[in-house]
């Protein structure tokens, strides 16, 4: 329209540069969503489903820790996964989680386990954050 | 000025070396197509916020809280109050999600709180322990802790 070609000699001109802007704000909101996951979590374990779980609260996110719980099947327990760092001695964890806790009074600790992880091995660690001293969690859980 | 600038491109020969926007655009839309795309199908991960037991801070302890129990077997089966709810195979436990619902409706009508406490075995699957969150949640119990092991 504005700037459509009149008369009719010229070809009619095509104004680029807003749609330009369209575009790349197009562009950096679809950006933005599909990156949206900037918690540590591990792309190795399915994470169980739940469609009524709570979105995650935006204001928590920066007191979030994620606590990874991939599943061994060949001997039916839980592997330990923080900050890409596998942990074979549980223990190992808990000064790393009392030192966050320290940091961050509101810390909440995201326990991301999979979804065929005995639930005993979620128990232990549950125990292990209940023992640092942390005493709000939540439960990872995937839309579908 | 527009006019006299293509007045002087037709007649110059040299090259123009100015910012070709058309490919620019081609490969902005190509990403933005990849990104709608992955839009699509983009797993949203939620959670279920809970508190540790014992670590609850009490503001107003004067009510007692109901305490519900729902013990999670090994094969799925899941109880409430020794009652079984629902079969193993049952992901969505309607049975169990109603019964609860009905169980804090009563409550909040008596003004108590509903306390359920999930006893999980230890060789029941942890995606089981969700699904009984997800009734929890859709009951609208908040009141949820762990416990290890049978109830006693």
């Amino acid at each position: 329209m504005a700037g459509g070609g009149g008369g009719g000699d010229g070809e009619p001109e095509f104004q680029i540069a807003p749609m330009i802007d369209v575009l790349l704000v197009l562009l950096v909101f679809f950006v933005m969503i599909t990156s949206a996951e900037v918690l540590k979590v591990d792309k190795n374990l399915t994470l169980p489903v739940s469609p009524n779980a709570k979105k995650r609260e935006p204001e928590m996110a920066k007191h979030e820790m994620a606590v990874n719980v991939r599943y061994d099947a060949a001997t039916n327990k839980g592997v330990l996964v923080l900050d890409d760092m596998v942990y074979n001695d549980w223990q190992e964890v808990m000064p790393i989680l009392q030192e966050s806790k320290k940091r961050d009074e509101k810390l909440r600790v995201v326990v991301r386990g999979d979804a065929a992880v005995p639930a005993g091995e979620i128990q232990r660690v549950m125990t292990l954050i209940g023992e640092a001293g942390i005493s709000d969690i939540a439960f990872a859980s995937s839309n579908k | 000025m527009k006019k006299k600038r293509s007045h002087k491109r037709k007649h110059s020969s040299e090259v123009n070396l100015g910012f070709q926007i058309a490919p620019m655009i081609d490969v902005v839309f190509v990403i933005l197509l990849f990104f709608i795309v992955q839009a699509g199908d983009i797993q949203v991960e939620n959670s279920h916020v809970t508190q540790l037991p014992g670590s609850v801070e009490t503001s107003d302890a004067v009510s007692l809280p109901d305490e519900i129990s729902i013990v999670v077997e090994d094969d799925g089966q899941v109880y409430l109050n020794d009652e079984p709810m629902d079969t193993p195979e049952e992901k969505n436990l309607p049975q169990l999600a109603s019964t609860l619902n009905g169980l804090r409706e009563s409550s909040d009508a008596t003004g108590a709180k509903v306390l359920v406490t999930i006893y999980a075995n230890e060789l029941a699957r942890y995606e089981r322990v969700v699904d009984v969150l997800d009734a929890l949640t859709r009951a609208q119990i908040n009141n949820v802790t762990f416990q290890a092991g049978a109830p006693e």
